[in-house]
């Protein structure tokens, strides 16, 4: 071991920096309310997964691609770093000069940038095969539910709750795994590259939750910016674990992947209920939670009368529908009247699952709405496209 | 040539047994290692005139897992 008193700033350290500073960079950029730069930037909804994406990469998905791909793939990369950290050692003892690290910090920054080019053509690929199954608002929610329970049962896999779990963790196909492994033998340049390439085929259970998402967005655009978001969250953490070596990595794994199953649980059970919300379900939390509390109670969500003629107003607002519950009398048909004023978020995107009713609506307008006559005592419940946002229509 | 099934109850992912398979490489005497999450086991084809058992769980150890012969 070296041990020079003044050392000179790590390239290393300069490129996690400057990593870390580009993502911060992106989400600034990208994530802005006002940017109309870029089209997706409009819509809120997409924005708010985006920024999930990000924030889950930076967080969960970071540490838990370094539980499963750190062990092999930094381990590569941090033995090319202690071949470098010898040779400067030997360099050093003969010239007194210590020797250029460049070689030790390119390899990490080419695996990255290969990574993250590679998940986000993934991204496209899988939203743009998730554009033929998104044929109506029912497929949507069915497939919600689908990433949903995948979610949720990758959690409580990583929770070791019982081993039926373990099935919800796709394994590789072992002639992948011994391409990966031979090739992270490799110490050139195109080595780094191909072997970030090649992370596609070894998702983390995050990893392949957002995989899962993106098939869900049904677009090959947002699935590209959705897997490139979680990809540059997950860089600075990569980045900094490939260069202290797998040995944080293993201890980061006993600690923190309680953590990353709370969040994915989290996450599964929340895109689980906005599949139920698309399918019109009373049983999604959004929908039996309204109901606790009472249209008298002054927190409650303000529930409207029809107007006189049997029509209705429905503000279509950036932040979901207001008011939230709507009353109207049974046995009769009416007009719902869905009022947009630069309305720009997925609360565009109407959807009344029940009446198999979707429209995309105007960023300002009126659209009319005429719904059959309902039982009494029945509700039509509304949703956004994302099952994001809700309400109901209560027929009395 | 020995085919033996080990038991590595401590896996926590599929990558693990990708861990494990590396002993392929690693391992003298090894012709074959097929390890399965989902089962938890890790089945070894090794010579045993190169090999043995206890060298096998050695070397699994080393890798921050525990082995026990089924």
């Amino acid at each position: 071991m070296s041990n020079n008193k003044t050392k000179p700033i790590d390239p290393v350290v300069i490129v996690t920096l400057g990593v870390l500073f580009v993502a911060i960079a992106f989400a600034l950029i990208a994530f802005q309310p006002e940017s109309n730069s870029i089209d997706i930037a409009a819509d809120s909804g997409t924005l708010t997964q985006l920024m999930v994406a990000f924030v889950t990469g930076l967080t969960t998905g970071g540490l838990s691609c370094l539980a499963v791909q750190g062990g092999l793939l930094a381990s590569s990369l941090a033995h090319q770093i202690e071949q470098d950290f010898a040779a400067q050692a030997t360099h050093g003892r003969k010239s007194k000069q210590p020797a250029s690290r460049t070689n030790s910090a390119l390899p990490i920054t080419l695996f990255l940038i290969a990574k993250l080019v590679a998940y986000t053509l993934l991204g496209a690929l899988l939203g743009w095969l998730g554009s033929f199954l998104t044929l109506s608002p029912m497929t949507r929610a069915m497939l919600m539910i689908f990433i949903g329970i995948f979610m949720v049962g990758n959690a409580l896999r990583m929770f070791n709750v019982h081993p039926i779990f373990r099935y919800f963790s796709i394994e590789p196909p072992k002639f992948i795994t011994r391409t990966i492994r031979r090739t992270a033998k490799g110490t050139d340049a195109a080595t780094p590259i191909f072997l970030g390439l090649l992370t596609v085929f070894i998702p983390c259970g995050v990893t392949q939750a957002m995989m899962a998402t993106a098939l869900g967005t049904g677009s090959a655009m947002i699935g590209a910016l959705l897997m490139f978001a979680f990809t540059l969250g997950t860089s600075p953490v990569f980045f900094i674990v490939a260069y202290l070596t797998t040995e944080l990595g293993a201890r980061l794994e006993k600690f923190f992947m309680r953590f990353v199953a709370v969040v994915v649980l989290i996450l599964g059970f929340v895109t689980l209920d906005g599949g139920l919300n698309l399918m019109g379900s009373p049983l999604s939390l959004q929908n039996l939670t309204r109901g606790w509390f009472a249209p008298s109670s002054g927190s409650a969500p303000i529930a409207a009368p029809a107007a006189s003629d049997g029509s209705l107003i429905l503000n279509v607002e950036n932040n979901g529908y207001f008011p939230a519950i709507l009353r109207a009398p049974a046995g009769k048909a009416l007009t719902l009247n869905l009022v947009t004023e630069n309305t720009r978020s997925c609360s565009r995107d109407f959807v009344i699952p029940a009446l198999n009713y979707y429209q995309l609506l105007p960023e300002t307008g009126t659209v009319q709405v005429t719904i059959p006559a309902q039982p009494a005592g029945s509700k039509l419940f509304f949703t956004c496209s994302m099952g994001m946002y809700t309400g109901q229509i209560v027929f009395e | 040539m020995k085919k033996q099934t080990f038991r590595v109850v401590d896996m926590s992912c599929s990558n693990c047994a990708m861990k494990l398979e590396s002993l392929e490489d690693s391992l003298e005497g090894v012709k074959e290692i097929n390890a399965s999450y989902h089962k938890l086991t890790m089945v070894v084809e090794y010579d045993e005139s190169l090999l043995t058992e206890e060298q096998i769980v050695d070397a699994v150890k080393r890798k921050g897992y525990t082995a026990v012969p089924a």
